[in-house]
């Protein structure tokens, strides 16, 4: 009776197998989201970050696909199907694009470039004494406020306002001043149960813009020793 | 050798002459038509600001024989039926007419018409004054179909003609499509043909602030992909750009489009085809009354305004944003509480915008409107509250009491200087010198 009921299931397994028999995604694509004055690339988060929005074409669906950025802001998907794509970036750091059709094909290089909402200059992340410091100047691209500006510390390089263990942060609300140097300083003593003396930990400046939808500016992480 | 080749450069050559009759090959290049511009004084829309001129309003005996067009209501202008909310202030004008509506001390209120050259002299001279730099002539379809409103709107246009070279004022023709239906596109080709010969108007002699654009005149079309329910199409659209410019690309376009015109979301049809109607055009306008108020200004147009820019960019297609100082409509619409229904705030509405757009990197503007008092948007020169005719149980909206009656335009002229390159603004709005 065992043997009958294995001999049924193998068959089933089999049958399902045999069935699934389309090609596998035989094409890559990749790319950076730039900064379209700087062609630097916008450092994005992992985590609750921007996304790109993809249909793929010759399905009457349209069903809506996400790929999402890393941290450095470049992305790469090594399984989609050589096809014709309508693709945009949305819900970003960013002012929004209009979405544009691409062919991908084999290894297909496809960048984006936006007016990042916000830029974080002349940043500057020192330990002194038992603080770090972070300094920095803004420049807002469009009319909306910033919203609050933040300093993240997390034992990952991927650290971000959505992946931190402190943070420290202070609300704008208001239109920036591109000369004014901004400081954010986090008590490393104060936050001696997450960041241990002696662990190297990634320290990021962030702020964000109040448009619909917008996420976080960043400065590219640093790591430090405390 | 060289002999040799020769049947082989007639066979070439024959195949070349036979695919040129073959279909689907386009027909050989027809020579662009070129403009005599010397003299000209706007030679683009970049840099500019200009104001919509309905010049629609028509008073009892000035002549044009239509009653109180677009004072009146239910074909009476008196206390209780009235469609404007502002009263212009007539002060300074030459030619005026008595109305039936009365002021609190009882002395009679006035309007002006347009149909009246002095009149319309007097708005280009206030332009000059405050440095806004000229307007577009309303032509609205459904009105120049008719003898009358032909007859009309003519008159206005040779007042304009004239005031706009007298002042150096620039000048265009905005064809408003409101109402219009799919045949009517012919008459708008045939209407516009005409309209150049009668005041021969690409003439550099005699029409030198013709505004130009891309090298060419420019007109504009207003009411392209709105999802209001019109009974013409883009496509009709896109054939009446194709029968303007003509083969010799005789003319330049700015499309009024409605606001939300690239995402093609809440007041734009869902086609693909506006945005291939729109990269035929020259320029575009968004049509943003009523799309925002003070306080979600910056949430609306913030992300909107550099999106839209760098989209026109990259398609290369100017842009021009809409400004306007505030709306009221209550007597239009019977509803006293549409009265201020996005509210003027002594300017900083309107400051605003001029300020968002210009930050967000636009190169020119539309100010709707010079003189639309219905919809309460104009910024010439209007009563100011306290100082309004009584009208039954209802009233008439004034700008606020405090301000000079011509505040609007010469803020708009502030704006306008900006524009030009004038240093010193920024998003604060200017404080008047007394």
């Amino acid at each position: 009776m065992k043997n009958l009921a294995f001999y049924f299931i193998s068959l089933l397994l089999l049958a399902s197998c045999s069935i699934d028999n389309y090609p596998a995604p035989d094409a890559q694509l990749f790319g950076t989201i730039l900064d379209i004055d700087t062609n630097e690339p916008v450092e994005q988060d992992i985590i609750r970050g921007s996304a790109i929005e993809y249909i793929e074409h010759g399905y009457a669906s349209q069903t809506k696909q996400l790929m999402i950025f890393k941290n450095d802001g470049s992305y790469r998907n090594n399984l989609i199907f050589s096809n014709t794509y309508t693709i945009a970036p949305v819900r970003g750091n960013f002012v929004p694009l209009t979405p544009q059709e691409v062919t991908v094909n084999g290894e297909t290089k496809l960048d984006f470039k936006v007016q990042p909402y916000i830029r974080v200059k002349d940043a500057k992340i020192e330990k002194v004494g038992s603080k770090v410091i972070a300094s920095f100047k803004l420049q807002q691209t469009v009319i909306n406020n910033v919203r609050k500006i933040g300093l993240y510390a997390h034992p990952e390089p991927s650290v971000g306002e959505p992946m931190r263990t402190a943070l420290v942060e202070q609300e704008i609300n208001g239109a920036v001043d591109a000369n004014k140097v901004y400081t954010l300083e986090l008590d490393v003593a104060a936050n001696s149960n997450v960041l241990k003396t002696g662990n190297q930990y990634f320290f990021r400046i962030g702020a964000i813009i109040d448009a619909p939808e917008s996420k976080f500016n960043y400065a590219k992480a640093v790591r430090l020793g405390l | 050798m060289r002999l040799f080749l020769i049947p082989f450069l007639l066979l070439t050559l024959g195949c070349a002459a036979s695919n040129d009759d073959g279909p689907g090959t386009p027909p050989a290049p027809v020579e662009e038509v070129k403009y005599d511009t010397t003299g000209v004084l706007f030679k683009s829309y970049k840099g500019l600001v200009m104001a919509g001129y309905q010049g629609w309003f028509t008073a009892e005996g000035d002549g044009a024989g239509r009653g109180w067009h677009h004072y009146q209501k239910n074909g009476r202008f008196e206390p209780g039926f009235a469609s404007i909310d502002f009263w212009p202030d007539v002060t300074d004008y030459s030619k005026t007419y008595n109305t039936a509506f009365k002021y609190a001390n009882g002395e009679a209120a006035k309007v002006y018409s347009p149909y009246d050259e002095e009149s319309v002299d007097l708005h280009f001279k206030w332009m000059k004054e405050h440095d806004i730099d000229g307007v577009y002539m309303q032509r609205f379809v459904s009105e120049v179909k008719g003898e009358s409103g032909k007859k009309h709107f003519n008159k206005v246009l040779a007042n304009a003609l004239k005031a706009s070279k007298k002042y150096g004022r620039a000048i265009s023709i905005m064809y408003d499509l409101s109402g219009s239906v799919s045949a009517d596109m012919d008459f708008i080709v045939k209407d516009w043909e005409e309209l150049q010969k009668l005041f021969n108007l690409f003439d550099n002699k005699q029409n030198p602030t013709y505004l130009r654009h891309n090298d060419r005149p420019l007109v504009a079309i207003w009411g392209v992909g709105f999802n209001d329910g019109r009974k013409y199409t883009i496509a009709d659209i896109q054939k009446l750009v194709e029968k303007i410019k003509g083969p010799t690309r005789k003319a330049s376009i700015l499309l009024g489009v409605p606001y939300f015109w690239r995402t093609l979301g809440n007041d734009t049809e869902n086609s693909q085809l506006l945005h291939t109607v729109i990269k035929s055009a020259d320029v575009i306008m968004p049509w943003a009354v009523g799309r925002y108020n003070a306080a979600s200004y910056t949430q609306v147009a913030g992300t909107q305004l550099p999106a839209d820019i760098t989209w026109c960019k990259t398609n290369n297609i100017d842009y021009a944003p809409l400004v306007f100082p505030g709306f009221s409509w209550g007597n239009l619409k019977n509803d006293k509480s549409l009265y201020n229904q996005i509210p003027r705030a002594k300017g900083a509405f309107l400051w605003q915008q001029i300020a968002g757009a210009k930050m967000s990197g636009a190169e020119a503007l539309y100010v709707a409107m010079f003189d639309e008092v219905d919809e309460g948007t104009a910024i010439f020169k209007t009563k100011k509250e306290g100082e309004t005719p009584l009208n039954a149980d209802g009233k008439f909206v004034g700008i606020e009491a405090d301000l000079a009656t011509d505040y609007y335009l010469w803020l708009t002229g502030q704006g306008a200087k900006w524009f030009h390159g004038a240093g010193g603004y920024n998003a604060s709005k200017p404080e008047r010198k007394p």
